[in-house]
């Protein structure tokens, strides 16, 4: 009777102990890990023929596009840089990029150069290529990616550090302008006072910069703001161009209305 | 008859002389050294070893130099190689584990392979920035080194180690995994994703020590 008993508590816990693993090892002590070693060779040596024949591919592309090109054109290629009125190989040059790296589509007269993917993008020395416009194979208008979004360039007056400049404070004012609809008055501000410095002496800046420190409850500043934007129309002059400001009427009216109240609140 | 009674010792400490005599030998053995071959697995411990440092090595090597984020920069980029700064590989495991014998192999496999150019950590470019400062006043112009010409990475290689362990008598299992990360610096896109596990089944005898 206790023998069985004791059988049967030794059963229990042998059922109780955890099961024991039964796997065959992949490596053991005095084995050997060798280095990848082979693998950077062979990756070496891959890589070494890749560039070899893309660089070939490279330069054979801009010799090409450096024989007959006009001397804006060299220069731009020269500064990494897409130009209107490039061609495609052109174009190609001054990515310092292959066709592998895009992709390119023709209808009729008109052609297209997008990135071949998401995730492989050619940029040139003023930044992210988004989209090379063609017309008669001549480059009709190019796309960036910024941070504020695509910019277009399809003037020559455009690829200027003055027309960049003023690209980018357009988009800046137009998300300005998304914050201020939204209340976000402190990033509206934010998208304003940047805008600003890239387009000096825009009374409309002012205008808006004034507005939004008013309803910040800024009123000093405000009324800064106001008189520079009254100061900037230059009033005497609008008044003899008559209609010419004739789309700011509400704008001057509203803020000579401010500029009073805040003036007599100040007092 | 003086002599005869010193030399009488009890049995104690009779046994005590003789276990010590029998011991030793033993001491003399004293240390033993040897070079042994790097490659070789030397389990001691069941802990992190450089077994495991060379295997997480060889793994991350393999994937990404053959994954295709590389070929595809240089499709973009002209044939040019990507170029990758490496940033901080976590160790989240209660080990004391040198993350940076791996993370020094994976470099060494860029720099050595041409498919990936690596840039100085802002650890490492410290001192390089000072020598170049330093150049700037007191080294000869046409050998000075030029400001402004560093290559700012394009991709960032992070990366982090985690450990998961489980013990039950004289048994025990731990898991090591390393998932190593590149990083798209204009876009947080992650480009490349790496993994390697180690799985380490550790039994100990049941008289050892």
């Amino acid at each position: 009777m206790k023998r069985g008993l004791l059988l049967l508590s030794l059963a229990a816990l042998a059922a109780c102990a955890p099961k024991r693993v039964h796997e065959e090892p992949i490596l053991e002590n005095g084995d050997r890990v060798p280095g990848a070693e082979g693998t950077v060779a062979s990756v070496q040596g891959r890589a070494a023929v890749e560039r070899e024949e893309a660089m070939a591919e490279r330069d054979s592309l801009t010799a090409e596009a450096l024989a007959d090109c006009v001397p804006s054109v060299c220069a731009a290629i020269a500064r990494g840089e897409v130009a209107l009125g490039m061609d495609e190989t052109q174009v190609l040059a001054a990515t310092a990029t292959t066709p592998d790296a895009w992709s390119i589509r023709q209808a009729g007269r008109a052609a297209v150069m997008v990135p071949a993917g998401w995730r492989a993008r050619p940029h040139d020395a003023a930044g992210e290529l988004a989209m090379v416009q063609f017309r008669d194979g001549r480059v009709s208008m190019v796309s960036y990616r910024d941070a504020q979004g695509v910019r277009v360039i399809d003037d020559a007056q455009d690829a200027t550090t003055a027309g960049r400049a003023d690209a980018m404070a357009e988009r800046l004012i137009r998300e300005g302008d998304e914050f201020a609809a939204r209340g976000d008055l402190d990033r509206a501000l934010d998208r304003y006072d940047r805008a600003s410095v890239l387009r000096a002496g825009d009374p409309l800046l002012d205008y808006r910069i004034a507005t939004v420190l008013d309803k910040q409850l800024r009123p000093i500043e405000a009324l800064i703001r106001y008189r520079l934007f009254l100061h900037r129309l230059e009033l005497e002059k609008i008044e003899a161009v008559g209609d010419a400001y004739a789309k700011l009427a509400d704008a001057i009216a509203h803020a000579r209305e401010r500029v009073i109240i805040l003036e007599k609140n100040g007092r | 008859m003086f002599i005869a009674s010193n030399f009488a010792l009890s049995r104690p400490i009779r046994l005590a002389l003789i276990a010590g005599l029998a011991a030793a030998p033993l001491a003399c053995g004293g240390k033993r050294v040897s070079r042994i071959e790097p490659t070789a697995v030397t389990d001691l411990s069941g802990r992190w070893n450089d077994t495991d440092s060379r295997l997480v090595a060889n793994a991350l090597i393999e994937q990404s130099l053959t994954g295709a984020w590389v070929s595809r920069y240089a499709a973009a980029h002209g044939g040019e190689p990507p170029r990758v700064i490496v940033g901080t590989f976590e160790n989240r495991t209660m080990e004391h584990i040198p993350v940076g014998t791996f993370v020094r192999d994976l470099e060494r496999a860029f720099v050595n392979s041409g498919m990936v150019r690596v840039v100085a950590s802002s650890d490492e470019r410290q001192e390089v920035r000072a020598e170049r400062q330093d150049q700037q006043e007191h080294a000869r112009a046409d050998t000075r080194a030029q400001l402004g010409q560093e290559l700012g990475a394009k991709y960032m290689l992070q990366g982090v180690l985690q450990a998961i362990e489980d013990e039950e008598g004289r048994e025990r299992v731990i898991f090591y995994q390393v998932d190593a990360t590149l990083v798209d610096l204009e876009t947080n896109e992650k480009v490349w994703v790496g993994q390697h596990e180690i799985k380490k089944y550790i039994e100990r005898s049941r008289f050892g020590w």
